[in-house]
């Protein structure tokens, strides 16, 4: 389902080359729910860029649904974008002059969905967090956790294959933080490949697959025995 | 804080963001550009006159029909009772200082000569003309001293009349016709073009008498009285109205010194230029709003660097100052990218269509510096005002 | 995205920033309006004119002496006496026995002094007939207009504008009274009502004697112009050929006079007031290309203030071309509504100049008004592209973070 093979990405700081990702493999089965820790700098945000096709590596193959994405041109990596995935972020990123309705309809928008269908769909998934009351607010009249789930709405409205989610619970408070975790592994067992970077080392015990990264490399290790059985085969560190 | 100091936070700030400023600018800048390129045309035009009217030397007085009128053209200028005749250009001739005078008849008609016909101006004058506008003959004489009123019929004809009406074969001696009159070619004149407004290359001459006669009237046109040039030119103006007066009785004559018709001609322009470089400046108002509304944009951006200025022992006039003079500069910079693009603008054009005059024009140029400036001042205040406002602690905490 | 969709959030866009969308409304709007009140006031001289000139009724043909030539010294050399052949009164008596030909109005212009009891003034004299009183219906402050005369009767009578008639005579009638002309005794018979001004006389200014009295006055055999009454608009080719034809019979194979009609003379000041008004307009219009480098600028501002939104949509899939077209679609939004505004601010003013100067009738060509909004939303496209292309431009990650 997604495969990393041999990807290396490089970033120049000032006169020095940092090497984020060194020659990474890695192999992440559908219906997996894995966790990326690390210290930061240790290149966890750029795999999870990567991941999501927002940034290319410099080298190395990324097979993602059975296809090698890893040399798009930009449209069709939107495309695959917005047909694959779903970004949940530690900031949020809801536009402010806009309702969270307007909000989890705006990927349909871009999609060019009709207006009765999406306003549908969005306040399926809006009901979906438990936000059917807060729908027509906009994000500064909403709390923080209410915030991160009308986020989380609009990142499956368009029924992604795998949900990225970078420091989901990290502007939330312990409360908020765990509604919305429960929201995301709801989700995944449901089906959805969830794959999230996380500092707290709870959440990195609740998932199953475990990638340590440390300068650029993964240390993979599973936590938990998943029941279906092409788990067993990942890739070598 | 010193001004070199204001100078080089300034500078930072318009530099920081160059593709901005550089908008910014380029709007203030097309405005001034318009200003320069639109007077350095009235400009052009003014001088344009200025050296047709010259060309002669400026010892030149003109007597027309009329009673002088302050603005445009009298009904005098038609047909007065007393008419301006051949006779009253000889008074004036034997006035003291005055060397030469012509008494000026044009009209148009078909001349034909060498068996070909073509419509041409005719000018009646006389045989000071040559002198008076310093018309150079190419082959024969100009027209002789004759008997002014009943002189030869005798005629010079153009460069173009002498191309199209006999070739490279010579015109000397030949008899033509002018509006069913016969003439005898006695000259042919040198390339010239335009003298006052009529083609001379076009044009046949001959003696005012004849051309009174042909057109059938009693008056000419007017009369160009030339002076010594060292001569006191009010008391030469002087002696000439108390002649006329003498002669017809009432002022239905008006008499201009050359320095007096290059005023009027000039005044006129002026009016023009002022309208053309009002006209321009509503871009140069347009470039103020971009000011205000960059400078305003600039203040919200860098509300925390205020809190932060502030909070370290800026004053509110301090704060004042620097944005002030932010958007000096860039009305400035705008104004002298303006002046450049202009002139090059004014520098082609006068290259490559030589026959549009343009001309710089200085006090404009000065004129739309000052209000670039002022604009520049004017855009900054509402915004500086509103960034020394700021509360320090609140600016602080802004995101 | 669908179009709505797209007007929809560049409209959000355009209200969440009321200071920076309303400056470039005021800037875009000035240049608009600019060019609106420029224009009118171009148009509102040709109306001006074109309507003195229709008021004279359309059935009318303009003689003069002299071939006229376009561009050329005939027309001044003509009306100057610059022609060979005189165009005399026995020409004009001639032209008037045409069928297609109800009344002749010739007329020779020049200055004098008029003189009554001591006061003396400078006046323009009017040599015409009794029927340029019906082409122009001048209303008459008392008296009459010129008696119909024969041709050649040089009557000494005279009909005086107001403003000579006040001066002259103060409060006291003037009908009847012998003035002095030049050295001519002449009695008023008329006195002009105040206001009048036609043909591009003042005749407040002016002094209407019977045209052979002028002619002798001025000593000349010709006519300066006349004005030719046809019978109907359908008479006008035939009345044309007519005074074509009887003149050059007369003048011995000669075609020495121009004739025009009020369309080639209306066409002459269509041509002459269309350069001046696009002058205008164009002047005006370069306030637009000041207001292009504003919307590149506030774009460029937005662009970067809406950084982490743009990486956002990326995110979500946005095209490159979706980008683009939010960014341009709030470009060219602004700047309609800019347009928009001046408009309506561009006629508000011409509404207050028409209340000014109620006489001209001041208004916009609908080319101006569908130029300055063109243009205004061209410059938007224009100045909107390079802000558009940079957002596109935006690697997504360093968007999202907000760089």
């Amino acid at each position: 389902m997604i495969r990393f093979e041999n990807i290396c990405r490089d970033f120049k700081v000032g006169d020095e080359v940092v090497h984020a990702l060194k020659d990474v493999n890695q192999h992440i089965e559908i219906g997996e729910y894995a966790s990326i820790m690390g210290p930061s700098g240790s290149g966890k945000s750029t795999l999870l860029n990567v991941l999501g096709l927002l940034d290319t590596p410099d080298s190395g193959r990324y097979w993602l649904n059975g296809r090698d994405v890893s040399q798009l041109a930009d449209d069709d990596l939107a495309a695959t974008r917005q047909e694959i995935i779903g970004f949940v972020f530690q900031s949020f990123h809801l536009i402010q002059r806009m309702t969270a309705l307007e909000n989890v309809e705006l990927p349909m928008v871009l999609a060019r969905v009709a207006p009765a269908e999406r306003r549908d769909r969005a306040h399926q998934m809006l009901s979906k967090t438990g936000l059917e009351d807060r729908m027509n607010h906009r994000p500064d009249q909403l709390s923080g956790g209410q915030r991160q789930r009308v986020a989380i709405a609009r990142s499956i409205v368009m029924e992604p294959k795998v949900l990225l989610a970078d420091e989901p619970t990290g502007n939330l408070d312990t409360q908020s933080g765990k509604e919305v975790l429960d929201i995301l592994e709801g989700l995944h067992a449901d089906g959805l490949t969830l794959i999230l970077v996380t500092h707290d080392p709870v959440i990195g015990q609740r998932s199953h697959l475990h990638l340590r990264m440390i300068d650029g490399v993964i240390q993979a290790e599973r936590r938990h025995q998943q029941r279906r059985p092409e788990d067993d085969s990942h890739a070598p560190v | 804080m010193i001004s070199r100091d204001v100078i080089s936070f300034t500078q930072r700030a318009v530099l920081f963001n160059r593709l901005r400023s550089g908008l910014t600018s380029l709007g203030i800048a097309i405005g001034v550009a318009a200003v320069v390129i639109l007077t350095s045309m009235g400009e052009g035009l003014n001088h344009y006159m200025a050296v047709e009217f010259s060309q002669f030397g400026t010892n030149n007085i003109r007597v027309a029909p009329g009673k002088p009128e302050t603005m445009g053209l009298g009904p005098g200028i038609m047909n007065t009772l007393r008419p301006l005749t051949i006779e009253d250009a000889e008074a004036l001739g034997r006035l003291p200082y005055v060397v030469a005078t012509t008494p000026n008849r044009i009209g148009r008609s078909e001349v034909e000569a060498n068996s070909r016909i073509r419509v041409s101006n005719v000018i009646g004058t006389g045989p000071d003309m040559a002198d008076v506008f310093q018309l150079e003959m190419a082959a024969g004489q100009f027209l002789p001293l004759d008997d002014p009123l009943s002189p030869r019929a005798l005629a010079v004809i153009g460069a173009t009349i002498q191309e199209e009406l006999y070739g490279s074969s010579s015109a000397l001696g030949d008899r033509i016709r002018i509006g069913g009159s016969r003439f005898r070619v006695v000259g042919v004149a040198s390339p010239k073009g335009d003298l006052l407004g009529v083609n001379i290359d076009e044009s046949v001459v001959i003696p005012a008498a004849r051309a009174m006669e042909l057109y059938n009237v009693n008056s000419v046109l007017d009369i160009t009285v030339r002076f010594e040039e060292k001569a006191p030119v009010d008391e030469v103006v002087a002696s000439m109205r108390r002649l006329m007066l003498a002669r017809h009785g009432v002022e239905d004559f008006n008499i201009a010194t050359q320095q007096q018709m290059m005023e009027v001609l000039g005044s006129v322009l002026d009016v023009l230029t002022i309208a053309v470089a009002a006209l321009g400046s509503i871009s140069l108002f347009v470039g103020g709003v971009g000011i205000f509304t960059i400078m305003t944009i600039a203040v919200r951006e860098r509300t925390q660097e205020i809190g932060l200025l502030r909070s370290i022992g800026a004053t509110r006039w301090q704060i004042q100052n620097l944005f002030l003079s932010e958007s000096v500069v860039l009305a400035v910079m705008g104004g002298v990218m303006g002046l450049l693009l202009g002139g090059i603008v004014v520098a082609i054009v006068s290259v490559t269509i030589p026959t549009l005059p343009v001309r710089l024009s200085v006090p404009y140029i000065i004129a739309a510096e000052l209000v670039s400036v002022a604009i520049g001042l004017i855009a900054g205040v509402a915004p500086a005002t509103h960034a020394a406002r700021l509360d320090p602690l609140e600016a602080l905490r802004t995101e | 995205m669908r179009l709505f969709d797209r007007n929809q959030m560049a409209m959000t866009a355009v209200v969440r920033y009321p200071l920076r969308s309303s400056m470039l409304l005021v800037a875009i709007a000035i240049g608009v309006a600019a060019v609106l009140v420029l224009t009118s006031l171009g148009e509102g001289a040709r109306l001006y004119v074109t309507s003195q000139f229709n008021s004279l009724g359309t059935h009318l043909l303009f003689v003069m002496p002299g071939k006229n030539e376009v561009g050329g010294l005939g027309g001044m050399a003509g009306s100057l006496g610059g022609s060979p052949r005189p165009f005399t009164l026995a020409d004009v008596r001639a032209l008037g026995r045409s069928p297609y030909i109800d009344t002749t109005t010739p007329m020779v212009m020049g200055g004098a002094n008029i003189n009554y009891q001591g006061l003396e003034r400078d006046i323009g004299v009017l040599g015409t007939t009794h029927t340029m009183q019906r082409l122009f219906e001048y209303e008459m402050e008392s008296g009459r207009f010129l008696p119909e005369l024969d041709l050649d009767n040089a009557s000494p009578v005279c009909v005086i504008g107001d403003t000579i008639a006040r001066e002259l005579f103060g409060n006291a009638e003037p009908v009847g009274k012998w003035v002095r002309m030049g050295d001519r005794r002449v009695r008023v018979v008329g006195a002009l009502a105040q206001g009048g001004q036609s043909g591009g006389h003042d005749l407040d200014e002016a002094v209407f004697v019977p045209i052979a009295f002028a002619m002798q006055m001025y000593n000349r055999e010709s006519v300066m112009r006349m004005m030719v009454e046809v019978t109907s608009d359908e008479a006008m080719v035939k009345a044309k050929k007519d005074v074509q034809d009887i003149i050059r019979a007369r003048h011995f194979g000669h075609d020495d006079i121009t004739i025009m009609d009020q369309g080639t003379i209306l066409n002459t000041f269509n041509k002459i007031f269309l350069v001046l008004t696009s002058t205008l307009g164009g002047i005006a219009a370069i306030s637009l290309a000041v207001a292009g480098t504003l919307i590149m600028n506030v774009m460029l501002v937005a662009v970067s203030q809406r950084t982490a939104e743009i990486g956002l949509l990326k995110a979500l899939g946005a095209r490159r071309s979706q980008i683009i077209g939010l960014f341009l679609t709030e470009a060219i939004m602004l700047s309609l509504l800019g347009a928009i505004v001046g408009v309506l601010v561009g006629y508000a003013a011409i509404e207050f100049l028409r209340y000014v100067y109620p006489l001209v009738d001041f208004q916009a060509p609908d080319w101006a008004v569908v130029a300055a909004v063109l243009t205004a939303v061209a410059s938007g496209l224009l100045f909107g592209i390079m802000p558009a292309r940079h957002a596109a431009d935006l690697d997504p990650v360093e968007a999202l973070a907000g760089n």
